[in-house]
């Protein structure tokens, strides 16, 4: 990793982070409400940031101003197993 | 002016403009994916752990970790692009945490934990620990966390994210019942 490259990754981890705080969701109740239907804030952070991202990535693309990322790879199986295992983590204890 | 440093002082925003002050540093890592011609550049957070640990090992048993196929083909090992996120993401949540003076050291986070599950911190260490390890071990079995897999591969729409989604609020909504039972 180059240094401009380490100096982007901290500072848009560091953007991360705040937004992560700043919704909330670095709280117990909030990632628990959501499984419980009682605070979507999780669902609202995370579809709200999809909708911007997506705006953005796809408009970006079609003006030809950016390189569409390789997407994660899809193994229906292993990405629901592991999903049904992460939720137990994530709903038991909240992280 | 002022109101916009208000808002960001406060103790919590609207999840929807967090959102979209995340939905930006989206674009962001995909333009920086875009402009280094890194392939390990992604929007994770699980990833990390893995490379820290890879990294780690390289020190002690560097030939395992080069035949090890996970290493060579999945996570590289040491310090990428996730690593050094992670590091941000602890800052960042810090000052979060600073800038609405809400900064504090607590053994005991939670008020619904304890209603949950007692106020024994020896249970949260351990219930917080095996929890992790969960986490950590689906999102290594998915190829990815909520992060890495559901927001970044959600925003590029593939198919895993939501296969995972779905897999994470089905197991997700069994375990807060069992928690919660009667008090659901």
């Amino acid at each position: 990793m180059s240094v401009p490259e380490i100096v982007i990754a901290l500072v848009l981890g560091i953007g991360f982070g705040f937004a992560l705080n700043k919704a909330g969701l670095t709280q117990y109740h909030k990632i628990v409400n959501v499984f419980r239907f009682t605070d979507l804030a999780v669902l609202k952070f995370m579809m709200t940031a999809l909708i911007v991202a997506m705006a953005g990535l796809f408009g970006l693309d079609a003006l030809g101003l950016l390189a569409l990322p390789v997407p994660p790879q899809t193994y229906i199986v292993g990405n629901l197993l592991g999903g049904m295992i992460f939720g137990i983590g994530m709903s038991g204890v909240g992280i | 002016m002022k109101k916009i440093i208000a808002y960001i002082q406060k103790d919590e925003w609207s999840p929807y403009s967090a959102g979209v002050l995340l939905g930006l540093i989206g674009i962001w890592v995909a333009t920086a994916a875009t402009a280094f011609r890194d392939p390990a550049i992604a929007l994770g957070a699980s990833g990390a752990f893995e490379s820290i640990f890879g990294g780690l090992t390289q020190l002690v048993a560097s030939d395992w970790v080069a035949k090890n196929v996970y290493f060579r083909a999945v996570r590289l090992p040491g310090v990428t692009w996730e690593v050094v996120m992670l590091l941000g993401v602890f800052i960042g949540g810090a000052l979060g945490a600073i800038s609405s003076g809400t900064w504090k050291l607590r053994w005991m986070p939670e008020k619904q934990w304890a209603e949950a599950f007692g106020k024994s911190r020896v249970t949260r260490w351990v219930l917080v620990f095996i929890g992790a390890i969960l986490l950590e071990y689906g999102a290594g079995v998915a190829g990815g966390c909520t992060s890495g897999l559901a927001i970044w591969g959600g925003l590029q729409l593939a198919p895993a994210a939501f296969v995972f989604m779905g897999g994470m609020f089905a197991t997700g909504i069994l375990t807060a019942l069992v928690v919660y039972r009667r008090r659901y």
